[in-house]
């Protein structure tokens, strides 16, 4: 059973926020989808390896490649504040 | 007591390739703000990484100089926080598979060798800068925003402020030696944290861990260091302990204080890199890169011990950078004289690179012009100190010593006649100096001397007048 | 015959033929979609102006005499993940509403490098995440079919787009099934590659590890020429494979010999409108028998835990793949933060659905410490365990037979509120996508008057098998 502070770390973590009034039903249809999730636990995997890829071939490296470099106005123009050509947004505070 | 300072530095290393990790923008510093930024490295939505062979190559060059294990597969790992000058939300990076494990760099401390063993290298990508304005605003520019990166981490086997200074210049130095960063802490190419505790090995204590950042210059890692180092100490004196928390060096306060915990640094769920398929690093690629290395520093200082005969501190100070090497070995093509060759530049080159914080291929001398200025002195066309003034004059003016020797006419008197007519005449000037010579005052002849050398404008022949002097002398 | 009503290769050939003009082509595309777009809601964006500018431009190269690219002429839907430069991209969601993109994908680039032109973008889930197109921001899309009816997704508009003439050919992507189901719900061919054949470079990605763009037409003809067109390596996707790439001639393709798999564990499963699907399903294995194929049942005995490996993994990636949606350099921005922490968690909890949300809670979850082994990476494992079971199988058949979905369309509202039911729907598509093969989707029938497809499975890149086979099926029971 996941609880309600469980859910509310995590959001925590993603950065998002599940309201008090929704947080009951959210937490519900989570638990759900995790109970859901748990039936591989009983396969054995004993000495398998994982797998993240699928293709069997090796990743590869750039040289010489494309300049996929934008202009300013590209990117910045999607935007909500700028400033002198940088990204604007409140100060951070350390 | 019984003390015992525990020392780890983590490093971060910019790598000079032309392009940057993970895109193909160019990877220079300074620029206007945000012009050389593209969809990858601004982390649009569908933007794909691609690692760069240069960032790869460069990197491995760093195991291998610091004797690190290379391991047979790149494996990349998303490192997952937010803050704003992270544009995807994650930092690719490596976790469990670094690209180079273990290694050491030597240094030399109190004439003894003490190796400080690494734990890691591995690499990733930089974040963008942000500047804070007096009205309460970031400004984000991300142009640094994926330049590649090396991480070197060392084991705490550094145990005084002394052994982090001497091991950060020889980390420097061997970088700069394999052609892969510039290494300017002003520039932010290098960069790094301390880690230090105290132990007491009596009443078997130890401190918690500080991590120490916002360290700009060796100097400040220095200081840092010792006041942790003594803050740490008082702690134990009085049978306390300190946190394991984060401090920021001051320098203008001179302190470390708290700094509050960053924003997003929790956990960070590393996960594979699944935009990055393994790449295998052939035998033959590390081959490759290994024959293509230039020669280290501490090989290239055991062969200047044995090919020169030079005193390892000696050999140890010549090859302390590249560029430094090259010029003496381009000097003593001319020379043939390494031991008159490394006084010259150990002395009067290397005291007037310090004096003016500059660095040897700065100086507007060629190793020829160089040599060619010992030549004169050896061969007695000029003495030492004309040698000495001489040398400045070349490095103000760029003139070629024989320029500047011929132009302020400073070639040495080495005629007898010459000499004995102005060693005769001096003696008839100073009656007393003879008077106080004889009467055991050794000293006088100093003062003849100076002011024969006064007469001369330095150019008489210090050698033959002192004999001479002394001849005279004895028949007056 | 209204050219929209016409199939691709038909258009083409027309084309090349001189006797319609590529204008043409398109204003009876447009005249299509002025017609039924309101009631069917398939796009999100459509780019009127410069597709006409497109029209005429290849109309130009062919009085020139120049040559043309393979899809010249046609009008495309594209599935509103992919990047289009300078044209509005949202991924159905309120976080880019106004996102307008400066680079094109590039399977977008090879479509205009193939004369081909872009009309508009699709709806979707939103980021691709859901099987009934009823998450997206911008309203539900229907089913041209019956209009009280999904059209299935995350592909939705693009499939719909199709299966309503509005496009002849359109782009989805392909997770789970997001190309394949809708285009069974629709009645459309639905064409999903080998994972690297087509460049991700440009498409939001759900799933690194999963993903791959996929074809809608209205024949399997047109599914294998739009393909065609975009398939191919790519430098700037570090997944494509060097493999990519597809050419060959559908002339001769028959069913004579083909050796098909049935899995046991999909024969015993109980699904609702059970029976008459079955049928249907037997009556189409009948006509491969009857055309000289032979059927046997093999197991795969780790299929069963597909669906729980699929939504490990697949929420895992799209929760890091999202965390780029900030507010900071693109996208919406909340007004109300005082905090860094404010100006994040606001942006992302107003800007996304609740879905969305859901996945990324349940991947942060999946990856976080102390969970990652019991989850993540035990998922990985099993995945690798499905993949051999794959793998053992194509060694003795050429491809592999089952439904595509385990039920029929559906109304609107009656499963979105239930994640688990909506996900146990993604039953036969989802391991697919888990080994990295290439299946197709074909219509077979209907089922109350409701469009049933038929999946096609085959080895990594087998294109070939699944696209002749499918091929020589659909010719048979024209």
């Amino acid at each position: 059973m996941i609880t309600k502070d469980e859910v509310n770390h995590i959001a925590n973590i993603a950065k998002l926020k599940i309201s008090d009034d929704e947080i009951g039903l959210f937490t519900e249809k989570f638990d759900q989808v995790m109970s859901f999730v748990q039936t591989i636990k009983e396969v054995d995997t004993e000495n398998v390896e994982p797998t993240y890829k699928i293709n069997d071939e090796d990743g590869f490296l750039k040289e010489n490649g494309e300049i996929q470099t934008l202009t300013r106005e590209e990117v910045l123009r999607n935007t909500v504040d700028t400033q002198y050509g940088y990204f604007k947004i409140l100060k951070v505070v350390e | 007591m019984g003390y015992k300072t525990l020392i780890g530095i983590e490093i971060h290393v910019e790598l000079m390739t032309k392009k940057k990790m993970f895109c193909n923008c160019k990877n220079e510093f300074g620029g206007d703000a945000n012009t050389h930024v593209c969809p990858v490295c601004l982390g649009l939505p569908g933007a794909l990484p691609v690692m760069d062979k240069e960032a790869l190559e460069f990197s491995i060059r760093a195991g291998l100089a610091f004797n690190s294990e290379i391991e047979k597969e790149v494996r990349t790992d998303r490192k997952n926080y937010f803050y704003p000058d992270l544009t995807k939300g994650y930092q690719i990076s490596q976790a469990d598979l670094p690209l180079c494990k273990g290694g050491h760099l030597d240094i030399e401390i109190e004439d003894k060798v003490k190796r400080i063993n690494l734990d890691r290298i591995h690499i990733e990508e930089d974040t963008g800068k942000q500047l804070h304005t007096e009205d309460g605003v970031s400004l984000l520019d991300f142009n640094r925003c994926g330049v590649p990166l090396i991480e070197i981490v060392t084991k705490p086997d550094i145990n005084s402020a002394e052994e982090a200074r001497l091991f950060l210049e020889k980390l420097r130095s061997t970088i700069k030696y394999i052609g892969i960063s510039d290494v300017r802490m002003e520039e932010g190419s290098l960069r790094c944290d301390v880690n230090i505790n105290v132990i007491d090995d009596e009443r078997k204590l130890k401190t918690k861990i500080t991590e120490v950042k916002n360290l700009n210059s060796f100097r400040s890692v220095v200081k840092a260091i010792e006041f942790e180092e003594n803050r740490h100490r008082e702690l134990l004196d009085k049978g306390e302990n300190t946190d394991n928390e984060t401090r920021r060096w001051d320098e203008t306060l001179n302190k470390t204080a708290i700094m509050r915990r960053k924003f997003g640094a929790s956990d960070y769920r590393f996960a594979n890199e699944g935009d990055l398929p393994l790449i295998k690093i052939e035998d033959s690629y590390l081959e490759e890169i290994k024959n293509n290395l230039p020669e280290l520093p501490h090989e290239k200082k055991m062969r200047f011990i044995s090919d020169y005969s030079l005193s390892h501190y000696d050999a140890e100070v010549l090859t302390g950078s590249r560029e430094l090497a090259l010029f003496f070995e381009e000097s003593y093509k001319y020379v043939g004289d390494s031991k008159l060759l490394s006084n010259w530049i150990m002395g009067d080159v290397l005291r007037r690179l310090k004096e003016e914080d500059t660095q040897i291929d700065e100086l507007s001398i060629t190793p020829k012009d160089l040599a060619t200025l010992i030549l004169m002195v050896k061969d007695g066309k000029i003495n030492t100190n004309t040698g000495k003034k001489v040398l400045k004059d070349m490095i103000d003016t760029g003139n070629s010593p024989e320029e500047i020797v011929k132009t302020q006419g400073l070639i040495q008197i080495s005629d007898e006649v010459e000499l004995e007519e102005i060693v005769k005449k001096t003696l008839d000037n100073n009656p007393q100096s003879i008077e106080d010579f004889k009467n055991g005052k050794d000293r006088a002849i100093g003062f003849l001397m100076g002011q024969i050398m006064k007469e001369t404008k330095g150019k008489a022949n210090p050698q033959m007048v002192n004999k001479m002097l002394l001849e005279k002398i004895n028949l007056r | 015959m209204e050219i929209s009503s016409l199939k691709a290769w038909e258009m083409i050939e027309k084309l090349l033929n001189k006797e319609i003009s590529a204008e043409e082509i398109l204003s009876s595309h447009l005249a299509r979609i002025e017609k039924v777009e309101k009631d069917i809601n398939a796009f999100i964006t459509i780019d009127r102006e410069n597709a006409i500018k497109a029209a005429k431009r290849v109309d130009e190269k062919i009085a020139n005499g120049e040559n043309v690219g393979i899809l010249a002429g046609l009008p495309v839907g594209l599935k509103d993940n992919i990047m289009t430069k300078d044209l509005r991209t949202t991924c159905a969601s309120k976080m880019l509403e106004n996102f307008i993109p400066p680079y094109d994908a590039t399977v977008v680039r090879m479509i205009r490098n193939n004369d081909g032109i872009i009309l508009g973008k699709t709806n979707m889930d939103e980021f691709a995440m859901g099987g009934s197109t009823e998450t997206s921001y911008f309203g539900n899309t229907k089913n041209p079919r019956n209009l009280d009816i999904v059209p299935g997704g995350s592909s939705g508009g693009s499939a719909a787009a199709v299966a309503a003439n509005e496009v002849p050919v359109s782009l989805g992507s392909d997770t789970g099934g997001s190309v394949r189901q809708p285009a069974s719900y629709c009645g459309v061919v639905g064409l999903k590659p080998t994972y690297g054949m087509v460049s991700r470079y440009g498409v939001t990605p759900m799933s690194n590890s999963l993903d791959q763009i996929g074809t809608f037409a209205r024949d399997v003809k047109d599914a294998y020429l739009m393909l065609k067109g975009i398939s191919g390596f790519d430098p700037l996707d570090g997944t494509s494979s060097k493999k990519a790439g597809i050419n060959f001639s559908l002339e001769n393709a028959n069913l004579k010999g083909l050796k098909i798999a049935l899995p046991i564990e999909y024969r015993d499963l109980k699904v609702t409108g059970d029976e008459e699907i079955r049928l249907l399903f037997q009556d189409a294995l009948s006509v491969f028998e009857r055309e000289g194929a032979i059927i046997e049942y093999v197991s795969l005995p780790h299929l069963k835990y597909a669906l729980e490996t699929y939504y490990i993994i697949s929420t895992a990636e799209v929760s890091t793949n999202l965390s780029r949606l900030d507010g900071i350099r693109y996208g919406y921005r909340t007004e109300n933060y005082e905090t860094l922490d404010e100006l994040y968690t606001m942006s992302r909890t107003e800007a996304f659905g609740e879905e969305t949300k859901r996945r990324i809670m349940m991947g942060t979850y999946a990856l976080s410490a102390g969970y990652q082994d019991e989850h993540y990476k035990k998922a990985l494992k099993v995945r690798t365990l499905i993949k051999n079971d794959y793998d053992k199988t194509f060694k003795d058949f050429d491809v592999i037979l089952s439904l595509t979905s385990p039920i029929l369309p559906f109304p609107f509202d009656s499963i979105v509120n239930s994640p688990v039911d909506m996900y146990k729907a993604d039953l036969y598509t989802v391991p697919v996508n888990l080994a990295g093969l290439c299946a197709m989707s074909l219509p077979m029938g209907e089922v109350n008057n409701l469009p049933v497809g038929l999946q096609i499975t085959g080895n990594r890149f087998q294109e070939e098998k699944i696209i002749k086979a499918g091929y020589a099926f659909e010719k048979v029971v024209k």
